[in-house]
């Protein structure tokens, strides 16, 4: 009797002893260790689309590890996560939202509330509402609108920097004691922001008030922002439009006589010749929802800005 | 004493109806006040436990008894409901987290709890198969329904209509089970978790239907003024939840207005207790903030008065059954007489008669003692089981 | 209370002794109940060792009560009584009891079986009731030799309220024979018996009384059976019809 209850003693006491000598040589016990930010693991972020994913992997560094599921080839805007992914999001330590209305699957799925950060919750009395939609009604619950914002909040350097900032308070917030390095982070991020702007300014300084089309209406807080005269259609790029969207484009610029089109990417060659003989110019401006192909968030915006003024430089030239 | 006790054996095993009565009515007698008190004490505790374990419930203003038991144990009537809003209030305050909870529907018997994910952590539930649930019209089922429906990850579970005549309300919701929760040993066991926006879409708040600018739905257009569609009783209303029609489930107007049954609140330190407590206090104040550690031990108290009255009523049942004993074992001396005058004549030793007689009443009073003694054991190491059947069940 | 008595002779086993010595030997008993009814006077009454007496007489005369008195189950008020050369009336109750249960063998009229008990256990029965007597193996197969003897070897482990009326008594017989006891105390052992099995039955215990040389005394009102007895005492001699405190000497035999 006595012997058989002394070995499992026994054996618990070697698989205890074994445990703590099996660790890797140096490395302190998880439960010890108080050594400063570095030897933390890092946080897992997820986010919803692309800038944030890129503002939190500025802002972080080291400190966490940026998850942003969505597949490269879809507009995370309109992308829903499966359950499954879902989950995912429900193990991350911080879930990054862009807010107004942008994530349309959130209000279908369970994520802890306490994890959710709306990163342009602090701005939103800068939302530019949608004039288009419906309302309907039916059942008991009366009228309803389906109308909400524009939710490409981040075209305005401004609102991104706002939202840079929401992502260094929740992360400090999770990690204070890399509070110090998400603040030195944050501020480069939002110099390069800030700098952008002020590009982008000197471009629609330069714009003047003259009409301009986009071709989606993704572009509606630069436009605000910048106080582009702009108008939308609804002309995917890869696509050739119908000829009642040409004729509609054509009641369009006697009404607002544009001289520029806004490409969310490169359009058809064909559509842009037509647009050319109709005198507009297609410039590219890519929203960076989701991953670019090359380059990251800050090289493309620099590209979308030179590709505006490019356009309004050569328009002056040749108005010169 | 061997061979004394072999013949009470035989005397005992020969009668062994009436030794059996004997034994039974001595163990029931013996096991009754003690295993009440074993079941009320075991009770007490896990109520006072999962209560103590709650430090602030808030809900619509009515029975504060209403409000915990509903909140807690998932028992009573759905309390006077309240709204999201107050939720978000309370979040906004700063004082504490608030984890809303909307139990008011059923799957067959079992309480469809509909809260947020931090319920699971809140009462450290772990999730024992599958996961928790990620999307609209998923569940988690406590341990107990998943072993009594036999359902887990994969199969569905189908909400109940709140009454047959309910036509326009509550439509039967067939929910996806994804996960099945390890046993915590409380009334958490015995519910069905779904996301708060679930329990609205049982409840015909939150619902999916065709897009009404689609051609297809024109059919269920009655009129349309300007951008508002009115629509008529055909358009369908879905009764599951599918990846393929999830995204036309959607919310009518900002949350705050939908209708939860209570909000457990985890204040962030002991003086955000109080002020949140205080801020309850206004006549005005539509929704009431109540410890439900303190209902519950009231409601104790009368359960503990009421358990010394059955006690009380035991224990004169109890003598008057042992009145009964001794009568028997008089009778049975009595019919013994004969008995015991042979084995005196024979030269039986008054020791070795006397034992004989009284293991007849020492076997038959540790026989029902002991008996008693096991159903006792019994009582405290299955007690849990037994309270959830006889009291929360 | 330390009582002085030396237990050890008949502790001893029972060994028949050469020397033919008094069984029983009453002198001058006088006994009468407490509820009154009748006395008992017996001014002397002696049976040897190895004798088969029986006693006669009308109903009610005390013959049960003076074997109870032999056996010492109950005590004279005065006089004595010697029984196998031991005055019963000087031990206490319960070395009475212990010298009953080795010394004497009773066999009852109704048999007086425990009918919770088999028929192997019921013949065992001396040996569970008294610690003097230890129930080991050798008890354990001389009752299983007693059964066979008496023709009830088959049904030793069936109970006995499924033995017919001469089977029990067979029964109680083995049960009093099976400490082997020097004398053996019969009260009317074949009253509730058949003639065949009167017969059997008496058989057996003169059969078994001769082989150990016991005595053997019987009370009964059988007159058929008295020829199998080496002595008869008519009871009416000792039976006092009008019993005084102080009883008159006995009248002559």
């Amino acid at each position: 009797m006595k012997s058989r209850l002394y070995l499992p003693i026994l054996a618990m006491f070697l698989i205890a002893s074994g445990c703590t000598e099996s660790g890797p040589p140096g490395e302190e016990p998880q439960g010890t260790q108080d050594s400063g930010p570095q030897a933390l693991e890092p946080l897992s972020i997820f986010t919803t689309n692309y800038p944030l994913a890129y503002f939190a992997e500025r802002i972080g560094g080291e400190q966490v590890e940026v998850s942003f599921p969505a597949p490269a080839d879809v507009d995370p805007a309109y992308w829903a996560p499966e359950a499954e992914v879902i989950a995912d999001y429900q193990q991350a330590d911080l879930i990054l939202l862009n807010g107004a209305g942008y994530e349309k699957w959130l209000e279908r799925a369970s994520l802890p509330a306490s994890k959710l950060v709306d990163t342009s919750a602090a701005v939103a009395s800068s939302y530019v509402p949608l004039d288009e939609g419906v309302v309907h009604t039916h059942g008991p619950a009366g009228e309803h609108s389906h109308k909400g914002w524009a939710f490409t909040t981040w075209l305005n350097p401004m609102m991104a920097i706002a939202q840079a900032q929401a992502i260094q308070e929740a992360l400090s917030k999770v990690r204070p004691e890399a509070a110090a390095d998400f603040r030195v982070a944050y501020e480069g991020l939002q110099a390069d922001l800030l700098a952008l702007d002020a590009q982008l300014r000197d471009v629609a300084a330069d714009f003047g008030g003259r009409p301009i089309l986009f071709s989606h209406p993704v572009y509606q807080y630069l436009d605000e922002h910048l106080g582009l005269n702009g108008e939308s259609v609804h002309w995917e790029p890869g696509e050739m439009p119908t000829e009642k969207m040409w004729n509609e484009l054509s009641t369009l610029l006697q009404s607002h006589p544009a001289e520029f089109m806004v490409w969310e990417g490169e359009p058809l060659e064909e559509v842009e010749n037509r647009l050319a003989e109709m005198g507009l110019t297609s410039v590219i401006y890519d929203p960076c929802g989701n991953a670019p192909e090359s380059g990251d968030f800050g090289s493309v915006m620099l590209q979308n800005h030179d590709n505006l003024k490019m356009a309004v430089d050569a328009d002056s030239g040749d108005a010169n | 004493m061997k061979d004394t006790l072999y013949l009470a054996w035989r005397y005992l095993a020969h009668h062994r109806i009436k030794t059996a009565i004997l034994v039974g009515s001595l163990t029931l007698i013996t096991f009754l006040p003690v295993g009440l008190n074993v079941i009320v004490g075991q009770s007490a505790r896990e109520l006072t436990a999962r209560a103590e374990a709650t430090p602030l419930l808030i809900g619509a203003k009515g029975s504060p008894l209403e409000l915990a038991l509903n909140s807690l144990y998932f028992e009573s009537d759905t309390p006077e409901l309240t709204t999201y809003s107050e939720a978000v209030r309370i979040e906004e305050s700063g004082l504490a987290k608030p984890i809303p909870l909307y139990v008011r529907f059923q799957s067959r018997e079992s309480p469809i709890v509909g809260t947020t994910l931090e319920y699971f952590d809140f009462r450290g539930l772990e999730i024992a198969s599958g996961r928790r649930m990620a999307v609209l019209g998923e569940c988690v089922l406590g341990s107990r329904v998943a072993a009594s429906m036999g359902v887990g990850p994969g199969d569905t579970v189908i909400s109940s209509p709140e009454s047959v005549f309910d036509l326009a309300g509550v439509y039967p919701l067939k929910m996806q089970v994804v996960g099945v929760l390890e046993p915590s040993y409380t009334a958490d066991d015995g519910a069905i978790f779904v996301d708060l926006k679930t329990t609205w879409v049982i409840q015909g708040l939150v619902h999916g239907h065709q897009d009404m600018d689609a051609p297809e739905a024109a059919a269920g257009v009655l009129k349309r003024e300007g951008d508002t569609i009115t629509a008529n009783a055909s358009v369908v209303q879905y009764n599951e939840i599918t990846p393929d029609n999830v995204d036309s489930f959607h919310f009518h107007g900002g949350m705050s207005g939908y209708p939860i049954s209570a909000i457990i609140a985890v204040p962030h330190d002991q003086k955000s207790g109080t002020i949140l407590m205080g801020r309850y206090e206004a006549d005005d104040e539509v929704s009431q903030i109540v410890q439900p550690a303190t209902v519950m031990n009231e409601l104790l108290g009368t359960i503990l008065t009421i358990r010394e009255f059955v006690v009380a009523a035991l224990l004169l049942v109890a003598i008057a059954t042992l009145a009964t004993a001794a009568l028997v074992f008089l009778l049975s001396l009595r019919l013994r007489r004969r008995e015991i005058d042979t084995m005196s004549k024979i030269g039986g030793s008054r020791l070795s008669i006397g034992t004989l007689l009284a293991s007849e009443i020492v076997a038959v009073l540790v026989a029902g003692v002991l008996l008693a003694g096991l159903l006792t054991l019994l009582t405290v190491q299955f007690g849990e089981e037994l309270i959830r059947a006889l009291l929360l069940g | 209370m330390m009582e002085w008595i030396d237990y050890t002779f008949f502790l001893r086993p029972y060994a028949p002794t050469p020397l033919r010595l008094p069984m029983i030997s009453i002198s001058d008993l006088r006994f009468r109940y407490s509820q009154g009814g009748f006395a008992l006077h017996v001014p002397q009454l002696e049976v040897e060792s190895g004798e088969r007496v029986a006693i006669i007489g009308p109903s009610g005369s005390g013959k049960t009560t003076l074997l109870n008195l032999v056996a010492g189950i109950r005590s004279p008020q005065s006089g004595r009584v010697i029984t196998n050369q031991m005055d019963l009336s000087e031990l206490a109750d319960s070395s009475r009891r212990d010298f009953r249960i080795r010394n004497i063998g009773l066999v009852f009229q109704e048999f007086e079986l425990l009918e919770y008990l088999n028929v192997l256990d019921n013949i065992l029965l001396p040996y569970r009731i008294n610690g003097s007597l230890e129930l080991n193996k050798k008890v354990r197969q001389r009752a299983a030799e007693l059964a066979e003897m008496m023709g009830i070897g088959d049904k030793v482990s069936r109970n006995v309220r499924r033995l017919s009326q001469g089977e029990k008594q067979r029964v109680a017989v083995c049960r009093a024979l099976l400490a082997e006891p020097p004398l053996l105390l019969a009260v009317e052992p074949t009253g509730n018996l058949d003639p065949t099995n009167k017969d059997k039955v008496l058989d057996i215990l003169v059969e078994y009384a001769d082989s150990k040389g016991s005595t053997l005394v019987t009370v009964t009102h059988d007159h058929d059976l008295l020829s199998r007895f080496q002595r008869i005492i008519d009871f009416k001699q000792f039976y006092d019809l009008d019993p005084k405190p102080e009883a008159a000497p006995s009248k002559a035999p």
